[in-house]
């Protein structure tokens, strides 16, 4: 007889940590303050505005039209939050790439890329309009 | 096999089975609950920080008249055709410094959204940090070796400097370049010269001249050690007009300059009384934040005090680095302009949890 109730006390056992862990479950879920700072979502919106914010005073179309790849990568690494990787690519009109150089801060570790497409015309005496194409991800 | 084995095996199982399928059911059936209302809730907080710096506030000049505080709150200039361009003075009404600051708590009734609390900062992109390596005293001149770091979070910045090197009826200027983040700079003055004297440096971003940040380092000079910022004047620049409150009643001000990075000006002082004096603030064109420079005599100490127009970095509203509340607490970045000039802001927004 005794040695029965020791195998039920076992399952009351079992039920009772079952109901421990799902407490601890819920109470954890309350307490986490969620901190979002830099989500995917908010990617495409980050690399449109740097992209406008270089093509105020028009800068973005002289560094496309005199090949300053250099000077448009530094100015995006600049602009673009710190742990965001960057790959940008520069077409014509004819959708033919302008860019003889990578405008990149390194590879993609991450799988969710965002992509942004802008479209600039350069400022200059010669009327050039570029289409360029910005991936996003948040660096690992 | 005992009876009781087979029961301390069955219990066993049972809980491991309980346990499994218990965490895989919740978490299939509650994540997409969960998830959607924080979605909602992180859309509903962009549009709120897209709000406070698209929206100009009611009255759209509240930012300039000290008088005023908004009825609603928006930090955009008004007419401006550029997205994401703020007001130099509804910016700089946001600093503790200013004596005309609207305060948190007026802010939080502007908005009028009781279940949103709010942080704002503004920056510049990049940090420039000021170190006094080396002093070298001659019979003289002294001559003062500084480092000169420009980083944005720990990655160098190529940048152009201005430096201006300000005491007691001196205004020295010179011009250097950082290439890999950390320069050195000399700067030699005159031992005729009274200090405390102030190193003030505006960095510009090589690739873009748009983005420009600054720093300053005052330092003893023919002269005991520099006072913190702020112990003898709280410099108010609002509406193109410096005000300079006096902490002490015997203080007098000499000199005082408005700094940007391809200008300088002396300022006109166009009233005084016992308690303040008031300069106009000149247009600069150029897009660089002012840095205006008063300086005075308290009693026999001869000091400096500056500040930058729009009265940056700063942070305003509720800390919720230090909270423990129960709240979900989201954070969007922007680059805004400001008098053609591009610095960060980052809205925090949080409210408690549905």
């Amino acid at each position: 007889m005794k040695n029965q109730n020791r195998g039920q006390i076992r399952i009351i056992e079992a039920f009772l940590a079952v109901l421990i862990i799902f407490s601890s479950f819920a109470i954890s879920a309350n307490l986490t303050v969620t901190q979002n700072t830099t989500n995917h979502d908010d990617l495409p919106s980050i690399g449109l505005q740097a992209l406008m914010k270089l093509d105020s005073d028009g800068n973005l179309g002289k560094w496309i039209d005199g090949g300053d790849w250099a000077a448009l990568r530094d100015a995006l690494n600049i602009v673009l939050p710190t742990g965001i990787a960057f790959n940008l690519t520069v077409y014509n009109g004819q959708m033919q790439q302008v860019n003889t150089d990578v405008i990149s801060n390194g590879g993609f570790s991450s799988q969710d890329i965002a992509f942004v497409e802008y479209v600039c015309a350069s400022q200059g005496s010669n009327f050039h309009c570029y289409i360029i194409h910005l991936y996003l991800a948040v660096a690992s | 096999m005992p009876a009781i084995s087979i029961d301390t095996f069955f219990a066993c199982s049972l809980m491991v089975l309980l346990v499994l399928s218990a965490m895989a059911g919740a978490s299939k059936l509650l994540y997409p609950h969960i998830n959607a209302v924080d979605t909602n809730i992180a859309q509903r907080y962009e549009s709120v920080s897209k709000y406070l710096l698209l929206n100009d506030g009611t009255p759209s000049n509240w930012g300039q008249n000290y008088q005023v505080i908004p009825e609603n709150f928006g930090l955009a200039k008004t007419g401006s055709d550029n997205q994401y361009e703020l007001d130099i003075d509804k910016v700089s009404r946001l600093s503790n410094e200013n004596l005309y600051a609207v305060s948190y708590a007026q802010l939080f009734t502007t908005l009028g959204m009781s279940d949103v609390s709010f942080r704002i900062e503004v920056e510049p992109i990049f940090e420039v940090a000021l170190n006094l390596t080396a002093t070298f005293e001659g019979a003289n001149e002294t001559s003062y070796e500084f480092e000169i770091l420009t980083e944005k979070q720990g990655v160098p910045v190529q940048a152009e400097l201005k430096l201006y090197v300000l005491a007691e009826n001196y205004l020295e200027t010179s011009l250097a370049c950082v290439s890999s983040g950390r320069t050195y700079v000399n700067k030699t003055i005159s031992n005729d010269v009274n200090g405390p004297a102030l190193l003030v440096v505006l960095a510009r971003s090589v690739s873009n001249a748009k983005i420009v940040s600054f720093s300053d380092y005052p330092f003893a000079h023919n002269s005991t050690e520099p006072k913190p910022k702020g112990t003898f004047l709280r410099l108010s620049p609002l509406n193109h007009k410096l005000n300079a409150s006096l902490i002490y009643p015997e203080t007098d001000l000499s000199d005082a300059y408005a700094l940007s990075f391809n200008y300088s000006s002396t300022l006109s002082q166009t009233a005084n009384n016992s308690q303040s004096a008031t300069y106009d603030i000149p247009r600069f064109l150029d897009p660089s934040p002012t840095l205006i420079v008063v300086t005075g005599w308290n009693s026999t100490s001869f000091f400096t005090e500056w500040t930058a127009y729009p009265q940056i970095p700063l942070q305003t509203g509720m800390d919720f680095a230090s909270s423990a509340t129960l709240s979900n607490v989201f954070a969007y970045t922007y680059l805004v302009t400001i008098d053609s000039a591009l610095y960060k802001c980052t809205i925090w927004l949080g409210g408690p949890r549905e």
